[in-house]
């Protein structure tokens, strides 16, 4: 667990420096103050500064996993969450239950709403924490991985025949970089993302 | 349907500095609902976002909740 130990004349102004060097909000700290302040006799003698102690109480993994638990509970969704980090801090989130298809919509894009909102929270409550939150229900990612990089082939042949570029429907950065991919190393075509987020695309062209 | 209310008040607690202003109203209608989000002034932007984008996720999100419950929900955000 982080800690951090921090001096400031006043109990107040210590937590509020140590919550903005934690980049974590007040509800996930415990404070425990080692020093109260005091003034001493004379103004400038003897005056003692506030000294606490901080400690991160939730782990990220924690927060974001309680947070999807509770909103399966709110809309009456029974599924397991489960959660697993790589080096650079990402969050790999799984889903995994009954009926949980209307979590993921059409395309991908009820899952794609609520990785997003995930990400946001998950910020918004560690500031410093710079990883991702990767979310996924009953393996869909995989499956629409498989998907993409078999459409990916298709329209690379039709680019060609056609010989005229193909646009591509808008789609997360994510599943542009499955395309970028799955092409990269066919030497008729050249992909190339176009437009702006969240309406960004790949077009296939054809060489 | 009070379950799509609370949704929408638990994401916008999570997403606000003011949780304790997060306010939700039900206006109920034949085939649809509206529910009415307040968040403190200085939140606004917070369940807004650039261009919307965490407005339109929410709404996303919560859409899909309501299919279960056979309604239309529109989620307004009130200034």
């Amino acid at each position: 667990m982080i800690s951090l130990e921090i001096s400031a004349k006043t109990v107040e102004e210590a937590l509020d420096e140590g919550i903005k060097k934690l980049g974590v909000k007040k509800e996930n700290i415990q404070v425990e103050i080692l020093n109260e302040p005091s003034q001493g006799l004379l103004k400038f003698l003897g005056s003692k500064p506030a000294k606490l102690r901080l400690t991160v109480i939730k782990e990220p993994e924690e927060f974001i996993k309680e947070f999807l638990q509770k909103l399966l509970h709110i809309i009456r969704l029974e599924g397991d969450v489960s959660v697993e980090k790589n080096e650079e801090d990402d969050l790999f989130l799984k889903i995994n239950g009954k009926d949980l298809g209307l979590l993921i919509g059409k395309r991908g894009n009820t899952l794609n709403a609520l990785q997003y909102l995930s990400n946001v929270v998950f910020h918004r409550q560690f500031a410093c924490n710079k990883g991702r939150i990767l979310l996924d229900v009953e393996n869909y990612r995989l499956k629409r991985k498989k998907t993409l990089e078999q459409l990916a082939k298709n329209l690379a042949l039709k680019a060609l025949r056609t010989k005229k570029e193909v646009t591509l429907e808008p789609m997360t950065p994510q599943e542009r970089r499955i395309i970028h991919l799955a092409l990269k190393n066919n030497r008729d075509v050249i992909t190339s993302s176009h437009g702006e987020e969240p309406y960004r695309k790949v077009v296939i062209s054809p060489r | 349907m009070e379950a799509m209310k609370e949704l929408v008040e638990f994401i916008a607690k999570a997403l606000v500095d003011f949780p304790e202003q997060v306010d939700v109203k039900q206006v109920e209608g034949e085939r649809s609902i509206i529910l009415e989000l307040r968040v403190a002034p200085e939140d606004m932007g917070k369940v807004i976002g650039k261009q919307g984008r965490i407005a339109k996720a929410i709404r996303t999100v919560v859409n899909a909740a309501a299919i279960k419950e056979n309604k239309r929900v529109m989620v307004e955000i009130i200034q």
